[in-house]
């Protein structure tokens, strides 16, 4: 029904666009897990498409891990040249490019707009003895290592702020006291519980706690203050520093000049959409939207200013200024290399009381062979045919000798699996040839 | 009680129903968690009011936990770290003909702690979740030493090789990116491999796959190795020794889970792993540990899912996401425009307590959902052994590959597979190595952080009133047994 729905709208309001480009399918890239940031943009973006009549088909696929760049590397390779994908990114992507060295960097691909953002705040305890931001420059400038941070991952949008404040105040961004917190609620939680001096993550996480009294915003990142918002920016505050968590799109590298000017006119049409701004409410985020040119260029400077603080920062890497007895990347490895060693060490000494090894090869080899099939024809063939395969392997292996039984309800129980998962659970398969 | 009577109206109790029929379904399927599940349903069910949205989720979410066991028991195939625990006796009592009992006490299990954590999760959270926060990195750090002692609850029966098992899995817990520096390690220029090794893909591998791999190998055409399932017997599935075996070890579970599950970084895992030593080390029997011993199913089911509910506490209370399924549920409420937080039990206290009693509901549903297709899945184990093992490979691979959706993640797999029928060839035990995954980054992470925080100062894990009780806790349950036995 609401699919129906949505159709019909769809008819009626491509009608009004007639004169302008409308997409029969696009493809949404988001370079994370379904449930993250990028992945409900790329979701909200693809809805809203389709409400709007844009595209008649959006399709959205999840390809997450190492903050981005995998999807990034994919997305450039797998849809070069063509000029109905886009792809979800954000500041966090471009210093995961600088970090983990990444080989494909955001000047590849065809950048079209900037979308929404948020703001990052810099808060302490409630209890805390910083009462200003004064008050916590201050204690930075006396003894950078006493002033710990929680935020989330190395090198993320949050240890870049510490990094430009502790340049802004004359402290080297190297010597702060940052500490990496897997996920948002982890690092909150070590706020609440007053074990780290201050905080910094998106205005939205820390708000509820803004509110209720449990922790105090020093600052807001924001260039102006933002309405509604009864925080300082820094700038207010006299300290030249503004950064906003941004997410973009981009299209892939190598589209010709009218495609990429075709979906930057599309966004610029979604923007402007009544449900596009009620998406933004919805999710309380800020919108930040700069079409094409002016996003490339925005991008151009923001790949600067990012790639100094990491460098600043020391590649992120803590150097040991400000204790002698931390524990450094590589002791935990040693331990357990060392660890590894002499229990098999140990165990290669007293040999001899093992039993042979013996077993059916006949069985394994045939076990072995579907999974060596599964791995080599899962792409270019798709799920259904390489599952087929190693089902039947695998069956034979276990002394089956039914080839056609097997093949038939090898084949049966992988389109099965394989319509549950695409159709009921909107996953994302390699469809290969069979099933198009 | 204003929750009941929303949670009973017959759409929402229709919702739950939907919700606690495919969370077990997605629990029974490896590598397809409840996070997973919600987070795709999340643009279906905008449609939904938040309420019904919500008991949905809450289904799905409770569901999953039970489905889970399932596959454990069964086919020794856990799909998720939190029920590795429950396939060490579950599935032996399986392979001895005691699937149903085995199936039945983890049920009955979940439904009691469930319950119990619910009822400890509607009159405790404000209390509990205040304890909550004074754990910080020096604590999380004694705890995860006290989860290390449980390795020796699963050693197997060689010391030297229960460690190399367990070295192995901390050195794959290596792989990746170094969180706190963000420097990578170990990820030999595979970009895949930046995010580390996917405990699920090490579950799986090391269990469905290289128990898969191992059968082929010692496959010798005629032998049947499963005894034949028999049915269930006494009341509700359970003889009177079962029962009297299983009840004592629900509420440890329980007791051990919830406030566990309660703490921000506490995990799924460690409960479950501690609950399993508790029990071998309280057994009557303790030789029977190994050779299907019914309480340590009971007692690591019921500690998984009172966990389940005490992550709800933190969420709930201060809407903090700990754990991936919490984290997509915070995104739910956020499309509602909903603010979890410390505000939400004031201004939304419909919603909070109509999701609590739909746990409640739910939990009974699961039972009266579970309990009689308990005969229906012992059944599983009688299909021919190439159509099952056939199967469990396809299963395996597909949600290998739905992690991330690239392939190296199945090649991963099959690798980890491989080594796995390696271990279990030459008599090393496997629980150890993903104990050594699961704990080893958790030790490293948090005692680096310590000390970051206290600037090199080490003394902190000892100064610390909680980290001191909890590393006393650890010393002692290495050393207690030694004692005892002396004295005796």
């Amino acid at each position: 029904m609401r699919r129906l729905l949505v159709l019909a709208l769809a008819l009626l309001s491509s009608s009004s666009f007639s004169q302008e480009s409308r997409y029969d399918r696009l493809r949404i890239m988001a370079p994370a897990s379904p449930g993250g940031g990028w992945d409900q943009t790329a979701r909200a973006l693809a809805a809203v498409l389709r409400e709007e009549g844009i595209a008649r088909v959006v399709e959205v696929e999840n390809v997450s891990g190492a903050a981005g760049t995998i999807g990034l590397s994919r997305f450039a390779s797998a849809y070069r040249g063509q000029g109905d994908a886009l792809l979800v990114t954000g500041l966090v992507m471009l210093s995961a490019i600088v970090m983990n060295e990444s080989p494909v960097s955001l000047a590849e691909v065809t950048p079209i707009a900037r979308l929404t953002g948020e703001y990052e705040v810099l808060v302490v305890p409630a209890a805390s003895d910083f009462r200003s931001l004064a008050d916590l420059t201050a204690a930075l400038r006396r003894d950078p290592g006493a002033v710990s941070f929680a935020g989330g991952s190395a090198g993320g949008t949050d240890q870049l702020l510490v990094g430009l404040l502790a340049r802004e105040v004359g402290v080297d961004p190297a010597s702060t006291n940052y500490i990496a917190f897997s996920g948002g609620g982890d690092s909150l939680a070590a706020l609440l519980g007053s074990q780290v001096a201050a905080g910094v993550s998106g205005l939205s996480e820390y708000a509820p706690h803004i509110e209720s009294g449990s922790l105090r915003a020093l600052a807001i990142s924001s260039p102006d203050p933002v309405p509604g918002v009864d925080i300082l920016t820094f700038r207010e505050q006299g300290l030249d520093l503004a950064i906003a968590n941004w997410r973009g799109i981009v299209a892939p590298p190598g589209i010709p000049g009218p495609s990429r000017d075709s979906l930057v006119s599309a966004v610029d049409r979604l923007v402007r959409t009544p449900s596009w701004q009620e998406v933004l409410a919805r999710y309380g985020w800020v919108d930040l939207y700069l079409p094409g040119d002016r996003f490339e260029q925005f991008l151009r400077l923001e790949q600067r200013r990012v790639g100094a603080v990491v460098r600043d920062l020391g590649g992120v890497q803590r150097a040991s200024a400000s204790g002698s007895g931390e524990i450094a990347e590589m002791v935990f490895p040693g331990i357990v290399g060392v660890g590894l060693l002499v229990s098999g060490g140990l165990l290669l000494a007293r040999r001899g009381s093992e039993p042979r090894a013996s077993g059916n090869g006949r069985a394994l080899g045939f076990v072995t062979l579907g999974a060596v099939a599964d791995v080599i024809l899962l792409e270019p063939a798709g799920f259904i045919a390489a599952s087929s395969v190693l089902f039947c392997c695998a069956a034979r292996g276990f002394g089956s000798r039914r080839w056609a039984r097997d093949a038939v309800l090898g084949l049966a129980f992988s389109t099965g699996a394989y319509l549950l998962f695409t159709r009921a659970l909107s996953l994302s398969l390699p469809a290969g040839r069979l099933f198009p | 009680m204003m929750g009941f009577s929303v949670a009973a109206v017959p759409s929402n109790l229709l919702w739950a129903f939907a919700g606690v029929t495919l969370g077990t379904a997605v629990g029974v399927l490896p590598g397809i968690g409840p996070a997973l599940t919600v987070a795709l349903l999340l643009p279906v069910t905008l449609a939904l009011s938040p309420t019904s949205a919500f008991i949905m989720f809450a289904g799905i979410y409770y569901g999953a936990m039970y489905g889970g066991s399932t596959t454990s028991i069964l086919l020794n195939s856990p799909g998720e770290s939190a029920s590795i625990a429950t396939a060490l006796e579950g599935n032996v009592m399986a392979r001895r003909g005691r699937g149903a009992a085995a199936l039945s006490t983890s049920a009955l299990g979940s439904f009691v702690a469930g319950t119990l954590a619910t009822i400890a999760l509607t009159f405790l959270a404000p209390v509990l979740v205040g304890v909550a926060l004074h754990f910080g990195p020096a604590e999380y750090f004694a705890l995860a030493v006290l989860a290390f002692t449980s390795v020796s609850a699963v050693l197997g029966r060689s010391l030297l090789k229960g460690l190399f098992s367990l070295f192995i899995g901390l050195g794959l817990g290596l792989v990746g990116i170094d969180p706190l520096t963000g420097k990578a390690r170990f990820s030999l220029g595979v970009s895949q491999l930046l995010d580390g090794i996917d405990v699920v893909i090490l579950v799986m591998g090391l269990f469905a796959v290289g128990e898969t791999f191992y059968l082929a190998w010692c496959w010798k055409p005629g032998e049947e190795d499963v005894l034949s399932p028999k049915g269930g017997e006494g009341f509700m599935g359970l003889t009177r020794e079962d029962w009297s075996r299983s009840w004592p070890a629900w509420l440890r579970g329980s007791a051990i889970g919830f406030p566990l599950g309660v703490l921000p970084a506490g995990g799924a895992e460690i409960p479950t792993f501690l609950s399993y030593m508790m029990e071998k080390r309280l057994a009557a029997k303790p030789e029977e540990f190994g050779q299907g011993a019914i309480e340590g199913v009971a007692g690591p089911e019921a500690a998984n899912n009172a966990a389940a509910a005490g992550v709800l506490v933190p969420l709930l209370t201060l809407g903090l996401p700990t754990s991936a399924t919490a984290a997509v549920l915070l995104a739910a409420f956020q499309q509602y425009g909903l603010r979890p937080g410390p505000l939400l039990f004031d201004s939304q206290p419909e919603l909070v307590w109509s999701l609590i009693a739909s746990l409640y509901v739910g939990n009974a549903m699961l039972l009266v959902l579970n309990l009689p297709l308990v005969g229906l899945w012992v059944r599983v184990l009688l299909m021919p052994k190439p159509l099952l093992y056939g199967g469990i490979l396809v299963l395996a691979s597909l949600g290998a590959y739905s992690l991330n959706g690239s392939v190296v993640d199945v090649v991963l797999l099959y690798v980890i597979g491989a080594l796995g029928a390696l271990l279990r060839r030459f008599d090393f035990p496997v629980a150890p190595a993903v104990l050594g995954l699961i704990l080893g980054p958790l030790a490293e992470q948090q005692a680096r952080r310590a000390l970051a925080i206290s600037q090199g100062d080490w003394t902190v894990f000892v100064t610390r009133p909680i980290s001191a009780a909890i590393l006393a806790a650890a010393v002692l349950v290495l050393l207690a047994p030694r004692w005892f036995r002396r004295r005796a």
